[in-house]
């Protein structure tokens, strides 16, 4: 016969108010099998715990139901009680009578009924109960970084300081990231490059950091612990290891328009190039879309179109035949910091949007987007730092700036606000009015949202030191009407439509997810939202770790981030990281699906459906070698004990350890006692 | 005929087969034949009273033909998609097999009772199936036939109890399952119903009641009506099996219609395409999300 014990928690008035707790005491009392059977107003509390160790003792338990609240809640903490009293914790299960049912039910008399079945189906549940033991598996202590930007950058440098090695991956040609083109960042006006510059050096120089710039990871396989990850590194046709960076080859490249996206198309590059100056590695990569020795040999062409890049190196690096390599890397954990683009109207209109074609952007050109904005007040840009038009390249002299481009708009764009804008737009009149002294800026905004260190100091600093003209409301049209802009809006609080002539237009578009992130997301087996942004584990709780252990989410491709957020993300993943890589061994709870090879008829259903990729293929031997059959295995490294294999096998032949065919059966059939 | 004997020869003779499966005519109609000597390949025969699907041979639980060596079947369409569902679930290698499709233009439905192939006496499945010729297969036999005799009986039997109330239906299956006398021979004679034990066998715990009990009766077809889902080959073997009459076809017909609704899935023999039950689709519906 069982001995199971039953504490029924008050829960202060949470549970009492509507549940008699003494009464579903008594009832379990008598219940086969209960041993004993107390309430008590707090059992989560110390002396709560403690009655549960004590009866465990004295009444020599072999099994303990907590009729509290959600599992979720509290189901640790009432293990670790009975691990406390030598009683294996998996022996230990709770009863949802709080959200289950005293929250939702208003009926004391009918409720507390209801309080007893459910504590009834948990006690038959415990009878089936059996000891587990804590899985215990091996850590690579090393991790993997997608992203060089900043969020990359800084997660790597905090991973590898804390002494860990780390592999960073960087599908552009340097790392850097959107960071590295900006002009100054908010609220500080500190120059962007002059921090971020010395941060990417000292990620190419840390002993501990393998940078591998345009590269991609191809894909991933193995679990929190132990990745295997198969990354493409894209062919530069320049050999990185001769390069000594020069630059001869970019000068003496005959294609020399090709639009920059460094520069956002504001500037040209060659066809053989080093995104900016500051780029690191600083090792050149041919664009072969462009180059005219690749377009001509994809023509067929037999012999080389052009060559003056080979003939220019004096060191013999260009590799015209170099091909995409593939590099396998063992990691523990990984970092996603893919970070984000912009929101280019009708460049790429996601889910079939159509908005904005009112705006003119890309038709246009004085319309131009923030980050372009950026580059024209950058030193290091197409301008020199000189605000100019790209029209006619003269000097605007009035500027009207567009907050909300796409966000905080379910009908014609994203339904979420992109955080950034509001505060770069102020920044961008006050760098506009650093640089042109008699320019006017008008801002047009939905409301300012502004919360953040020195953030509404920063934006009160643009009105009223730098002289931005704010106006409430949005623009219903832009178009181009001689050598102006005409921009029709309306001011809400006056009540009144106001049409202003500008020289130029910036619109703060929404920030979206890389294109991309959803095969990257579904190669790491992560959730993500209607929009492509990493779903993260808990939205207030577990903000940096995603649903699959050991993957971990850094910067704007979780949501949109600003420069602070970003690094502070990054860094608390890194930090989680250094955490995990301080085990030996990494403790995962035992409820995982278990096959029956016995039973197994080797149909990998399972195999097809497991999310996380944890069914293997174990050969089954006789003897003398003959091969019997193929069956199923789960891996208890991988498996998140989701039950999905266990529903799906056809003949019952997975188990899924703590909620067996035998224990849910029991729990229904106690229903029927 | 000839063709399909010669070639039986040949594979025997050359050793790529250890045994042919085919059919030939027995005390009381066509039946499954073994032949393992080239001397008897003049048993063999095709015409369309061949309805057994000889795939069901293939399971690999089947251990008795294993020592016979690798097996050359004789497959139509129908048994063409069984064995590319025992490949899809991995329960065949490819190269364990050697397929002779046979060219079919439609079976009978009673091959005991009818001598000519006509709307009335062809197989309820074959009017419903357009693969005069299998895709999946080593080697073809036979003259290119005409399309089968064309009968609407199965399906307006659904549209007729699909029109009627749930309590119809109910009462329907309740009928037609009262002679069930859970014999399994449904389960037996399935190319399909491959599992090492039976979901209706487990006894810890016992979910499907063993019984002839109505209430094992109705949870033991509707798990394998479900079991079946997206993955019935459509060869009616189950219904011919059964000593009751049960019209078993019509539930797996009916499945089969939702979950080409649903999935867009058809029974394929081609061994690539995956079944629904182990794929996803961007398109698949969600509304049942809530």
């Amino acid at each position: 016969m069982a001995r199971i014990g039953v504490f029924v928690c008050h829960c202060g008035e949470n549970i009492g108010r509507t549940v008699d707790c003494a009464r579903v005491a008594d009832a379990l009392r008598e219940h086969p099998g209960v041993a004993h059977s107390v309430d008590y107003k707090y059992m989560c509390s110390d002396p709560g715990q403690a009655l549960i160790k004590q009866a465990i003792a004295e009444k020599r338990l072999d099994g303990v139901v907590v009729a509290a609240c959600s599992p979720h809640m509290h189901e640790k903490t009432f293990r670790r009680a009975c691990a406390g009293a030598d009683l294996n914790p998996f022996l230990c299960e709770m009863a949802n009578v709080r959200e289950h049912c005293s929250w939702i039910h208003e009926d004391r008399a009918r409720a507390t009924d209801k309080a007893i079945d459910l504590a009834r189906t948990i006690v038959e549940k415990v009878k089936h109960n059996r000891p587990l033991q804590t899985i215990r598996i091996p850590v690579t202590r090393r991790a993997l970084v997608i992203g060089g930007g900043i969020a990359g950058i800084q997660a790597a440098l905090d991973i590898a300081d804390g002494g860990a090695e780390v592999v960073l991956v960087e599908k552009e040609p340097s790392i850097g990231g959107h960071m590295s083109q900006l002009s100054e960042t908010f609220p500080t006006l500190d120059c962007s490059q002059c921090i971020l510059t010395p941060r990417m050096v000292e990620v190419y120089q840390h002993p501990r950091i393998k940078l591998m710039a345009y590269s991609e990871v191809d894909a991933v396989s193995g679990y929190i612990g132990n990745f295997t990850v198969k990354i493409r590194q894209k062919a530069r046709a320049v050999d990185a290891s001769t390069c000594n960076g020069c630059g001869a080859c970019t000068k003496a490249c005959i294609q020399r328009k090709i639009p920059s996206e460094f520069d956002e198309r504001l500037g040209p590059r060659s066809a053989i190039y080093v995104p900016f100056p500051q780029a690191v590695p600083n090792t050149p990569v041919i664009d072969r879309a462009n180059c005219a020795y690749f377009k001509a040999k994809a023509k067929g062409a037999t012999k080389a179109a052009c060559g003056k890049c080979a003939e220019a190196c004096s060191r013999g690096a260009i590799d015209f035949d170099q091909q995409d390599s593939f590099v396998t890397e063992k990691v523990g954990a990984i970092v996603v910091a893919t970070g984000f683009q912009l929101y280019r109207i009708g460049a790429d209109q996601p889910q079939g949007l159509t908005g904005y074609g009112e705006y003119g952007y890309g038709t246009v050109p004085d319309v131009i987007d923030g980050l372009q904005f950026e580059r024209l007040a950058s030193a290091s840009g197409p301008t020199g730092g000189k605000i100019l038009r790209p029209s006619d390249g003269r000097e605007p002299k009035r500027i009207v700036f567009l907050q909300c481009v796409g966000s905080r708009d379910p009908a014609k764009g994203m339904a979420y606000c992109s955080k950034i804008c509001c505060m770069y737009v102020a920044k961008h009149t006050m760098l506009y009015r650093h640089k042109v002294h008699d320019g006017q800026a008008t801002v047009f905004y939905m409301d300012i949202r502004a919360a953040g260190k020195g953030y509404d100091e920063f934006t009160r600093r643009a009105i009223e030191e730098d002289g931005a003209r704010y106006v409430r409301g949005r623009v219903a049209r832009l178009y181009r009407d001689g050598d102006v802009i005409k921009v029709h809006g309306f001011d809400t609080l006056s009540g009144e439509p106001l049409v202003l002539d500008a020289d130029m237009v910036v619109l703060a578009t929404a920030m979206r997810p890389q294109p991309g992130i959803e095969a990257l997301a579904q190669k790491l087996s992560v959730s993500y939202d209607q929009h492509g942004f990493i779903n993260e584990a808990h939205p207030k709780l577990r903000p940096v770790e995603t649903n699959t252990a050991g993957v971990f989410v850094a910067g704007a491709c979780q949501a949109p981030r600003d420069i602070p957020d970003s690094v502070a993300m990054a860094s608390a993943a890194a930090s989680k990281i250094l955490g995990l890589f301080s085990q030996a061994e990494l403790e995962r709870e035992p409820t995982v699906a278990r096959v029956d090879t016995g039973l197994c008829s080797g149909c990998f259903h399972c195999e097809r459906v497991c999310p996380y990729g944890a069914v293997e293929r174990r050969e089954i031997r006789d003897r003398k070698g003959n091969l019997l059959k193929v069956v199923a295995e789960v891996n208890p490294g991988v498996c998140q004990g989701c039950g999905t294999c266990q529903a799906t096998c056809p003949s019952k032949s997975v188990e899924l350890d703590g909620f067996t065919d035998q224990q849910i059966w029991a729990e229904i059939n106690a229903l029927a006692l | 005929m000839k063709e399909l004997q010669e070639l039986a020869a040949r594979l025997l003779t050359d050793g790529s087969a250890g045994v042919v499966i085919g059919y030939e005519e027995g005390p009381r109609g066509v039946r499954p034949a073994f032949v393992t000597r080239p001397d008897d390949v003049g048993r063999l025969i095709f015409d369309p009273r061949c309805v057994h699907n000889l795939a069901t041979y293939l399971s690999p639980r089947r251990t008795h033909l294993k020592g016979l060596g690798r097996p050359a079947v004789v497959v139509k369409g129908c048994d063409a998609r069984a064995v590319a569902g025992l490949l899809r679930e991995s329960q065949l290698a490819r190269e364990d097999v050697l397929l002779i499709a046979v060219r079919c233009g439609g079976v009978m439905r009673h091959p005991e009772r009818h001598v000519d192939l006509r709307a009335e006496t062809v197989a309820d499945r074959c009017t419903s199936c357009d693969v005069r010729e299998p895709h999946l297969f080593d080697f073809v036999v036979g003259e290119a036939p005409a399309a089968p005799p064309v009968t609407d009986r199965r399906e307006a039997r659904i549209r007729e109890l699909e029109a009627g109330s749930p309590a119809d239906r109910w009462a329907f299956w309740q009928e037609e399952l009262s002679r069930c006398v859970r014999c399994h021979a449904c389960r037996q004679a399935c190319p399909m119903c491959f599992c090492e034990r039976c979901v209706a066998d487990k006894t810890q715990p016992q979910w499907v009641e063993s019984s002839a009990h109505p209430r094992g009766v109705l949870a033991f077809h509707l798990t394998r009506a479900m079991h079946q889902a997206g993955r019935c080959v459509d060869c009616g073997e189950c219904e011919r099996a059964c000593p009751a009459d049960i019209p078993l076809g019509l539930l797996n017909r009916k499945l089969a219609h939702v979950v080409a609704e649903r999935f867009g899935h058809h029974p394929s023999d081609d061994p690539s395409v995956p079944a629904p039950i182990g794929s996803y689709a961007q398109q698949d519906g969600q509304e049942f999300i809530l």
